[in-house]
């Protein structure tokens, strides 16, 4: 256990170093407080730059609190996989390009606990950082439109978390994987396009970790047959525990291929 | 510029304070090393100009690891 305590520090040394305990969190806050205001002010914005001919009316829909949760969680399912995906492809196969794993591998080291506290402190920064975006936007929510119970916020993001682990663990493994580039391109397609494939032709299967975000919104009152959501809980645990597995076993074989 | 007094700075003051921080940080980071995938000081140029995006695309792609 020592080891991995020794390596969880080491990563969270790097994670310091390399700003990323700062400026995701940042990012995510940021974009938790404009959704909020911008949907709030958009009447307003588009009377003053957005050339609309004289006279015209146009009716706005008036949003509620929960809807702005439901267009803030649209833009971190883009923006925000997109951040994590570009932050963390190099996380493995980066140590093995710049040298960094040389000086890790020839130690007697685990490639188990490599991985694993590599995993822990993505976990911990992608989940704090996307808990503090919805907290941020709740707040400014509460401010400009109404209130939404605390249990609804909890109870989303919950669901939304695991869809967060699932994410990362896709980014770590295929990371350990394949170079830092390919990484980019497999986690691209697996998370984003995946995502897009499963809005236009999910109709047809309801259990799959591509739907968590669309359960998740469940909680806001939005009207999702909620039959599987449990099935697909199970699966997306089962494929992060795959993953995981998978990525360690690949760290391992790729221990070979490290620039010296 | 009625305008710009209506505009809710309380509210708005948060995202800049948040954008400021990310741009001195990145700043400070591009000054201090000045080892950046291509030059630093076009670096420093799209950290300046491009808000919010320029110090994230400087975190992701120009910082070059030690």
């Amino acid at each position: 256990m020592s080891s991995l305590n020794a390596l969880l520090r080491k990563e969270w040394r790097e994670n310091v170093r390399n700003f990323k305990l700062y400026w995701i969190p940042i990012v995510f806050v940021i974009f938790g407080i404009l959704e909020p205001i911008t949907n709030h002010f958009l009447p307003e914005i588009m009377k003053s730059v957005g050339n609309l001919p004289e006279g015209t009316d146009f009716v706005w829909p008036k949003f509620r609190g929960e809807d702005i949760f439901v267009s803030l969680m649209g833009q971190y399912q883009i923006i925000g996989i997109l951040v994590i995906i570009l932050a963390f492809m190099g996380s493995i196969s980066g140590e093995r390009k710049t040298g960094t794993a040389t000086l890790l591998y020839v130690r007697p080291m685990s490639f188990s606990q490599y991985f694993l506290s590599k995993w822990i402190v993505v976990n911990v920064i992608v989940l704090a950082s996307v808990w503090l975006g919805f907290l941020a936007a709740w707040y400014y929510i509460r401010i400009l439109f109404n209130p939404v119970a605390a249990g609804e916020v909890f109870a989303f993001l919950g669901t939304y978390s695991l869809w967060l682990i699932f994410a990362v663990t896709v980014v770590l493994s295929l990371s350990a994987w394949m170079p830092t580039g390919g990484t980019a391109g497999l986690s691209i397609l697996i998370l984003l396009v995946f995502q897009v494939l499963d809005g236009i032709i999910g109709t047809y299967w309801t259990i799959s970790p591509w739907k968590l975000s669309t359960y998740a919104l469940n909680a806001f009152g939005a009207s999702v047959d909620q039959s599987d959501f449990w099935m697909s809980v199970g699966l997306t645990i089962i494929f992060i525990v795959l993953l995981v597995f998978f990525g360690m076993y690949m760290a391992k074989r790729n221990a070979a291929k490290t620039l010296v | 510029m009625s305008e710009i007094a209506n505009i809710p700075w309380s509210l708005i003051l948060p995202v800049l304070v948040l954008q400021l921080i990310l741009m001195v940080v990145a700043l400070v980071d591009v000054i201090r090393h000045q080892r950046t995938n291509g030059p630093f000081i076009l670096w420093i140029f799209i950290i300046l100009l491009l808000g919010l995006i320029g110090p994230i695309l400087y975190f992701i792609f120009g910082r070059k690891q030690a």
